[in-house]
């Protein structure tokens, strides 16, 4: 007996209807506010304040770049067009470097072909390599 | 006695909730877990491999190279472990890689389309293929990276891409009816180059807030009420936190790039149309040969499927395949149905193809 009660009030719960029609009631206002979002008049009040803010906020952010250079400069430290020019030269160096990878992933992938393959074509794999690196002078490994 | 337990118990478990809120709200989830191996950096893209698990005669020889979107992070392919993407594909056998753009900092306002199709695409392409020894391979391309992967595909197509694979992709933008941001971003009410000179990349945040917006009940009310419903099942709780943490985990996109999606593709149609020029160079379509796989998600409101569907009359493609997915943007990938439906589709479409 006891433990129907318990079940019972287990499977009741006051708060269901509640949560019915909540949930009637948020599908409702979705509902509204995807049509509100989606009309014209919401396009051109959001554009609208989004300009507002930019206009009214431009001459603050400007005052406080150029206070910011000059403090900079006072302090003898760099500005953010300073750190932005290194990191893009960081990047060019990056694109360099990579390209280097991508000849020495050439050279290592004719070695391998070239070890896999008969002597006569190892002979001219190795050719086609020497053409790019004909002035390059073989390093002597002897004793000093 | 029985009548404080009566009392204590109601007050535990409310205090248990609000504690299991509290975590969800603050904390991040353990998220991308699958192993992995940085194999290729530049500027903040990297490229990962991740950790085959299938000895190499039951792998598939073709390596398949996963795109996301420039303004999230990618890690909602990988997003917890039994629920990710990644592991199960890694599963199936692909030598996969994913290419992460990374966060774009103040010196990258002027990358564009073009840099990340044919600067950072084709290098961590050309790496891909030196590590897997193979001359061809497959793309994903999801959201804004399907965009870049049909650019890719139209312009570099003819450098081993074999398979192409496009989800929920933005790519025709003639329906300006249909399309809320095409209205958000008309040049009467959104001036492009006045956010850009005050900000210089497109701020996540704001980004962030267009997508929320467009369904905003559900996105700023019903998530949450979602969570405080489910506050006792910790499968659902352990779901919604993951999510949560890719949510709110936003990145900008470049200033160029914005640009290029706002003016070029969103007001003037410019990839559909055959006008878009990438580095001097025509995008046009009807050069894309490789094998297409296009994936609509049927609710998507951020990508209905009148922007995915036309490019299956335009590609050159002697095989390809529309497959409507139910889901949205992103519920079709990451969503509790995408390993019965979504998964095994793009599993069974690539496998013979990877061979």
């Amino acid at each position: 007996m006891a433990d129907d009660t318990t079940r019972d009030a287990k499977l009741f719960d006051p708060m269901e209807p509640w949560r019915g029609m909540r949930d009637i009631y948020m599908d409702a206002w979705g509902k509204t506010m995807v049509d509100m979002v989606n009309s014209e008049a919401y396009a051109q009040a959001s554009g609208a304040m989004l300009d507002s803010y930019l206009t009214i906020s431009a001459p603050f952010r400007e005052a406080i770049e150029k206070a910011m250079l000059k403090t900079l400069e006072q302090l003898a430290m760099p500005s953010r067009a300073d750190v932005v020019s290194i990191a893009e030269r960081m990047t060019n160096i990056e694109m360099r470097l990579d390209d280097l990878d991508s000849k020495l992933d050439n050279i290592q992938r004719l070695i391998v072909q070239a070890g896999a393959a008969p002597r006569v074509q190892l002979g001219k794999a190795l050719q086609s390599t020497k053409k790019r690196t004909t002035k390059t002078k073989p390093v002597k490994r002897g004793k000093k | 006695m029985a009548e404080a337990q009566v009392i204590a118990d109601p007050i535990t478990a409310a205090a248990d909730r609000l504690r299991t809120l509290t975590k969800v709200m603050t904390t991040k989830a353990s998220i991308a877990q699958t192993p992995k191996e940085l194999v290729w950096t530049l500027n903040k893209a990297k490229l990962y491999r991740y950790i085959p698990v299938l000895p190499e005669e039951k792998r598939h020889p073709i390596p398949l190279l996963l795109v996301f979107a420039l303004m999230n992070r990618p890690y909602i392919l990988d997003l917890r472990p039994g629920h990710s993407f990644v592991e199960y594909m890694v599963n199936e056998g692909y030598d996969l890689y994913l290419l992460d753009w990374g966060a774009p900092g103040p010196e990258d306002k002027h990358l564009k389309f073009d840099d990340y199709t044919l600067d950072y695409m084709p290098r961590a392409i050309r790496k891909l293929k030196a590590i897997s020894g193979v001359e061809e391979f497959s793309l994903l391309g999801w959201c804004i990276g399907a965009i870049l992967t049909t650019i890719y595909a139209a312009l570099r197509g003819d450098e081993g891409l074999r398979n192409l694979i496009l989800l929920t992709a933005p790519l025709d933008f003639s329906n300006k009816q249909d399309l809320t941001f095409a209205r958000w971003t008309d040049e009467r009410y959104f001036d492009v180059d006045k956010v850009l000179a005050a900000f210089g990349n497109m701020p996540g945040e704001m980004i962030d807030y267009g997508a929320k917006a467009l369904k905003p009940v559900e996105n700023y009310v019903g998530n949450y009420v979602k969570l405080w419903d489910n506050i006792d099942d910790p499968r659902i709780v352990e779901s919604w936190h993951a999510m949560n943490s890719w949510v709110t985990d936003n990145v900008s996109l470049a200033g160029g790039a914005f640009r290029q999606l706002i003016v070029d593709l969103y007001r003037n149609d410019k990839l559909m149309r055959g006008e878009l020029v990438i580095r001097g160079e025509r995008v046009d379509l009807s050069r894309i040969h490789a094998n297409l796989l296009t994936v609509i998600a049927e609710g998507d409101h951020i990508t209905p499927s009148c922007q995915s569907e036309p490019i299956m009359a335009k590609v050159s493609s002697a095989d390809k395949e529309l497959f409507r997915v139910k889901g949205g943007h992103i519920g079709i990938m990451a969503g509790s149905g995408a390993s019965k439906n979504t998964w095994p589709h793009i599993d069974g479409w690539l496998a013979p193809r990877s061979q």
